[in-house]
């Protein structure tokens, strides 16, 4: 995003000539500016010192014919926001001399956007990112079909989004696995005309051994009995593709005071194996006793669940299996000291039922909107075919397809049919082709041939807020060329955001925006956080994350990802970013950060207080986890992403010979709870000293906030050691907790005085100093990455003018989320009507 | 579903995986065993976490110590190998093989440890000027080289596919923002290089193939038009795409051709394809055996191997440490924890692997030499353990004695005689006559590896 002190952006190898300036502009820089520089700057951006490798001796006026526009930005920026000259500095130029600067330099930059130098080069010809393309098949077939995870991954950069030209790059081997793929969508959507075999499989489970405990038809939280409905039903016979259905009839036991226990089915591989690839089916809240069972039903695509290749025994090849099990995912902090199942929450399971695939219609609706019921197909079959597949490419194409496009594709049908000798398998073959062309796989350009610009922006539009394709009224209103008319445009972005499909654009936007993913791959260490990652049966044992259930942290990705979508929803002001009068949260997660009153897996809006130390995005786990080590805080990666994610700067990464600030990744308990130390080490040195000035106050005051999301202002002595939960030595879990206390005794200092700012005194202090303070700037920032996210490229200095509109748009609706939604739905840049 | 029989024969040869196929055929060449001379091949491997470095900074050891029995440096001094616990399985090979000391690719400091893995076999400067990765060492030399044998090159790891950006599961890159996807199946990789027509005739296999290239060429065709009516930025996207499907088209060209060679006999006596990472001696040997099996054949000459990456904690080489040696943790924790006892057995353990490999090449004649004469083999990592710095590799090299390449010593690159690990990329090139000057920040050839 916009650099401050950064090294990338920045050109240092740029010298320009200190030549005599002839024109106007330059007769003022020689008299205002460069005499400024020469003043307030030069001593550490000149010859001599060249901090983050900033130069300022050797700039001229070039400005006005164009030339190095980022630069003179940057420029523009620092002395606006007061960042430079620092503050610690004894001479600092009054407010009268900063503005005679900035002015020129606006100035400059207005004029020169407006003569169009360092014109754009950015091509908006780009490939699908994967997500796109996975979600564009999705609507043009009429249901999901797992596709990605047979394409090479997309490239990730942190704080980036990947969207732009300079990544959707595309190689044989992506268009190998767009075939192979293709030829599976086309395999699933259409069918052969005679009904397959249908599959079926059914379990029961009665209520034997209730003597010695539950019985053989429940699934307790914590442990099961062999042999009980936990194993769930294995299936040795399936189709290959197809829809299922899958009917459970189940109830649950629960105890006082619990309202309801949430079920859970999946299938897959065999949990027992190796690898326990599955997916999930589906999910209820159960709140019936089992006098009053219910039959759940659950459908989906056989196609998108692993199995296990059947192996050779003795020569003989055994069938691929699938396993269905259902799972309690009860939690509500409740640790297991014991085999407690039977005061907890229990579900019963009397019988499971699979059938594959559904043939009440045969052809099913999915086939028959690819090839239609029609006279034509016995009366002329060329007639048919061709209008098959101008249907079909003109959905896939996102505009009308061409008579030219038609004939080839004719033509590929043609040259298949002999050997599929069938329509259906012919048609397969040749709608793959449609699937691999470019005008499927690339973003729609306008082309003032057969794409108008209006197909353009129904695109835009449709990949901005759906990451999908446009829907039938999106391309009728194309067609009719209606997308220009404001109103309709902000009728149809709020129609879109209202759709489900909106939650893919929000995941895929914040995942990015705020560098999520990581979160999930930092390595929490177990002995100081024993209780956090793990799902155990039975005993006390310190275990790791099962990939086949959710654990605290994928809630707590659905809870930022939900909770922007949920600020959104509400048209929120964007100061909720920092600080919010509710969470997003359900029962694991509000366990795990203390609030009460909230039963059941499903995410909702919970009101907060300020006893919850809770709110905004700053205090989310998912941010807090990612950007610690897993043993402690870690106040510059935090102060990092609070100053890349938030405040919308751009933080130059430190030298690469610097050690890492905390070896501590999996480390031991003690070492790791000497970062104060370690930050010490970064003032000794002036080189660390100028960048972690700038950048640690942000950070400290995280600091009452563990490396697991929790508020936790005290911490164990140096070098205490925190052992894990014993049986032998606590006792129970109220003796573990007596014991913690007796280790978590030192109050953590989390006072900081922030840049251009005051003191704040932790994160109550932090939160509303940006509000009060930063708001413009954090709604710039959001403003900003918005509309890079929407355009799918990175914003230049020629956007400048156009992102200040845009925000003194905002600015009128208090820069409420959904309404600047809007505002840059309307603009001239994202219409692409900009300067014509 | 009903498979149609040609069906699944252009999907194997489609297939891409790991088997990619390199440009141009060239016209009116002979195929196999195309030239007299013998072939000239390369592997380049991938170790993850770093290699146990103890007394010194940077893994560099402290001189005035005694050397480390367990350190991956096999003595301490620069000059002729003595060999340590750890390195103690290379002994047989003295004459073969080589260590590096202080090299490193610049384009990966600023990515950190982990992530400067990405970069290892392509020296991209990911972080800086480029934003994805660039051409990896096996690819270029498949470029120039990959048209005589039945496939360029082979890329294979342990955990499969791509990964991502800094958490990359292959070694292998295309150029920018093309990785070629891994593969980490032994069967799979058996039967796409040793039986890719799937049990099919030949006859069947030629049909599908012709049909096959004729709907390319309707594909490009009309590809070719939607080009011509964009504006100039945006044709140069599409033509990223016209050269893709130029080169499928290529290599239905070249499935066709080779259609009329055999398909070499293998003896698959002692290969366990259904090695699982429950036994992880077992599955990396196998993999190793299929490198050799493809290599002896002359099915390619040009191979990468992620040994492992450096993100594994979703997969089964988390648990490689404690299967191998009981070790009572994720293999990754021993690089921070670096326990004395288990460092040093695990960097052991991989050493005996991968000297196995080295063992088996030389122990198989070939023209006046053994196979491993005319093999150049790069293992290595992309950080020493210390915070997982991304300075001075592990960087071990065999083989090629017989294509120019000296053996038997420790180099030492520390302080200003530092040079870029490219360095070496390039003389690796060299060696199976690849005449590049240069690769990615590389300042000349590596004087030291040659004889």
């Amino acid at each position: 995003m916009r650099g401050i002190v950064s090294v990338r952006n920045l050109g240092f190898g740029l010298l320009l000539w200190l030549g005599a300036t002839t024109t106007l502009a330059g007769e003022e820089f020689d008299r205002v500016v460069a005499p400024f520089f020469k003043a307030h700057c030069v001593k550490c951006h000149g010859p001599e010192k060249q901090k983050g490798k900033v130069t300022l001796h050797n700039v001229d006026s070039g400005l006005a014919a164009g030339k190095s526009l980022e630069r003179w930005e940057l420029i523009l920026e620092v002395l606006e926001s007061g960042e430079m000259p620092p503050e610690e500095e004894a001479e600092r130029p009054d407010a009268a001399k900063v503005g005679a600067v900035t002015k020129w330099i606006e100035t400059g930059l207005r004029k020169a956007v407006a003569q169009g130098g360092e014109t754009l080069v950015a091509p908006q010809a780009r490939r699908l990112t994967n997500f796109e393309y996975e979600n564009t098949i999705r609507d043009l077939i009429g249901f999901r079909l797992k596709l990605t995870d047979n394409l090479p991954k997309d490239p990730e950069k942190p704080y980036h989004f990947n969207n732009t030209a300079e990544f959707m790059l595309l190689g044989p081997e992506q268009v190998d696995r767009y075939l192979e793929n293709a030829r599976k969508v086309m395999t699933s959507a259409i069918v052969d005309p005679e009904k397959p075999e249908v599959h079926t499989a059914r379990r029961e489970w009665l209520r034997h051994g209730l003597n010695r405990g539950m019985g053989l038809d429940e699934i307790g939280v914590w442990g099961n009995r062999r042999h009980s409905a936990s194993g769930g039903m294995g299936l040795k016979s399936f189709p290959s593709t197809g829809e299922f259905v899958i009917r459970v009839q189940a109830s649950a036991i629960l105890p006082p005071g619990v309202k309801g226990a949430p079920l859970r089915l999946i299938m897959g591989q065999t949990l027992s194996g190796s690898t326990q690839r599955v997916e999930p089916v589906g999910s209820a809240y159960l709140d019936n006793s089992p006098d009053e069972p219910r039959v759940l039903e659950f459908r989906g695509r056989i196609e998108n669940y692993p199995l296990t290749r059947g192996r050779m025994i003795r020569g003989n090849q055994q069938p691929d299996s699938r396993v269905i099990t259902p799972q309690l995912l009860y939690d509500d902090g409740t640790l297991n000291d014991g085999n407690r199942n039977l005061t907890m929450p229990r579900i019963v399971i009397n019988w499971i039922e699979f059938e594959a695939p559904v043939v009440d219609v045969w052809p099913p609706a999915h086939h028959r909107r690819i090839l239609f019921d029609s006279p034509l197909r016995e009366s002329d079959p060329q007639a048919y075919v061709r209008e098959v597949i101008r249907r079909f490419a003109s959905r896939a194409f996102r505009r009308s397809a061409s008579e030219a496009e038609v004939n080839r594709f004719e033509q590929i049908y043609r040259l298949v049919l002999p050997e599929l000798k069938t329509m259906e398998s012919a048609m397969r073959e040749t709608l793959a082709m449609v699937l691999i062309s470019p005008q499927f796989l690339y973003h729609t350009v306008a082309d003032g041939e057969v794409t108008n610009r209006q197909y353009e922006l129904a695109s835009r539009l449709s990949y901005f807020l759906w990451g999908s394709m446009p829907d039938k009224e999106l391309m009728e209103l194309a067609g009719q060329g209606g997308l220009d008319d404001p109103k309709v445009m902000e009728q149809q972005t709020r129609r879109l955001l209202a759709d489900a499909r909106s939650q893919d654009f929000v995941r895929n936007f914040t995942m990015q925006w705020m560098s999520l993913a990581k979160m999930k791959t930092v390595p929490i260490n177990q002995q100081l956080f024993p209780r956090f990652l793990y799902y155990v049966s039975v005993g006390e044992r310190r275990g790791t994350e099962q990939p086949y259930r959710p654990t605290i942290r994928d809630y707590m990705l659905e809870e930022t990802t939900g909770f922007v979508g949920e600020l959104i929803r509400r048209n929120a002001g964007v100061a909720n970013v920092v600080d919010s009068e509710f969470a997003w949260l359900n029962q694991p997660l509000a366990a795990h950060y203390g609030v009460s009153g909230v039963e059941g897996n499903h995410f909702r809006a919970v009101p907060l207080k300020s006893e919850h130390r809770l709110g905004g995005l700053l205090t989310q786990g998912s941010i807090l986890i990612g950007n610690g080590t897993g043993s402690a805080p870690h106040p510059i990666y935090r102060a990092v992403w609070l100053r890349e994610a938030i405040l919308g700067d751009d933080v130059a990464d430190p030298p690469a010979d610097v050690p890492a600030l905390s070896d501590s990744a999996g480390g031991s308990a003690e070492k790791a709870l000497t970062i104060k130390d370690l930050l010490a080490k970064h003032r000794q040195k002036e080189s660390c000293r100028d960048c972690h000035a700038r950048l640690d106050p942000w950070g400290i005051p995280f600091e009452h906030y563990n490396a697991i999301g929790k508020y936790q202002p005290l911490v164990p002595k140096e070098g205490a050691r925190v052992s894990g939960f014993n049986l032998q030595t606590h006792g129970d879990l109220a003796g573990y907790a007596d014991y913690l206390k007796t280790i978590y005794t030192e109050r953590v200092d989390a006072t900081a005085r922030v840049p251009r700012g005051p003191e704040v005194n932790g994160m109550a202090g932090l939160k509303a100093f940006l509000k009060k303070d930063r708001r413009d700037e954090i709604a710039e920032n959001l403003l900003r990455r918005l509309l890079s996210y929407s355009l799918g490229r990175d914003l230049t200095p020629r956007d400048r003018f156009a992102v200040d509109a845009m925000l003194q748009e905002s600015a009128t609706h208090e820069h409420r989320l959904l309404d600047m939604i809007v505002t840059i739905c309307q603009s001239p840049l994202f219409k692409g009507t900009e300067g014509k | 579903m009903k498979t149609k029989s040609w069906y699944l024969n252009r999907r194997e040869l489609l297939k891409g995986g790991g088997i990619a196929l390199a440009l141009p055929l060239l016209n009116g060449m002979s195929l196999a065993a195309s030239s007299k001379t013998h072939p000239k091949r390369m592997l380049v491997s991938y170790f993850s976490y770093g290699a146990y470095m103890p007394n010194g900074q940077h893994g560099i050891p402290n001189p005035e110590k005694p050397h480390n029995e367990w350190s991956w440096w096999p003595c301490r001094d620069a000059g002729p190998l003595t060999f340590n616990k750890s390195s103690v399985p290379f002994e047989p090979l003295k004459e073969y093989v080589s260590y590096y000391r202080g090299l490193d690719h610049a384009g990966g400091w600023a990515l950190g440890g982990h992530s400067s893995g990405d970069v290892f076999a392509t020296g991209a400067d990911m972080v800086g000027t480029q934003k994805t990765n660039s051409i990896s060492i096996d690819q270029i030399a498949a470029n120039a080289h990959g048209h005589q044998t039945r496939f360029a090159s082979m890329v294979l790891g342990t955990e499969g596919g791509t990964g991502s950006y800094g958490r990359s599961k292959t070694l292998s890159h295309r150029g920018p923002g093309r990785p070629i996807p891994s593969m980490h199946k032994p069967q799979e990789i058996f039967n796409r290089l040793f039986k890719p027509y799937a049990g099919k005739g030949v006859e069947q296999v030629r049909a599908g193939l012709k049909r096959e290239a004729s709907i390319l060429d309707l594909l490009m065709d009309q590809s070719r038009s939607l080009k011509n009516r964009l504006g100039h930025e945006d044709q140069g996207k599409v033509e990223e795409y016209l050269e893709s499907i130029r080169s499928l088209e290529q290599r239905v060209e070249r499935t066709s051709k080779w259609t009329h060679e055999p398909l070499p006999e293998i003896d698959t006596k002692g290969l366990n394809l259904e090695a699982s990472h429950k036994d992880p001696k077992e599955y990396i040997r196998c993999m190793y055996d299929l490198v050799y099996l493809a290599f002896q054949t002359d099915t390619t000459r040009f191979a990468s191997l992620m040994l492992e990456s450096e993100n594994s904690s979703q997969s089964e080489l988390w648990n490689y440490a404690t299967y191998v040696l009981g070790y009572k943790g994720a293999t990754h924790d021993i690089a921070h924890k670096r326990p004395a006892d288990y460092s040093g057995q695990w960097d052991r353990w991989r050493s005996e692997q991968h000297a196995y490999f080295l063992q088996r090449l030389k122990d198989t004649p070939e023209a006046d030499g053994n196979m491993l004469d005319r093999t150049v083999v790069l293992w290595g990592s992309a950080h020493p353990h210390a915070s997982h710095s991304p300075k001075n590799y592990p960087i071990h090299l065999a083989g090629g004695n017989k294509l120019g390449l000296k053996h038997g010593h420790l180099h030492s690159f520390e302080g200003d005689k530092k040079v870029p690990l490219a360095n070496l990329f390039v003389s690796m090139l060299n060696a199976v006559d690849v005449p590049v000057k240069s690769f990615a920040d590389s300042t000349g050839p590596m004087t030291e590896a040659l004889a």
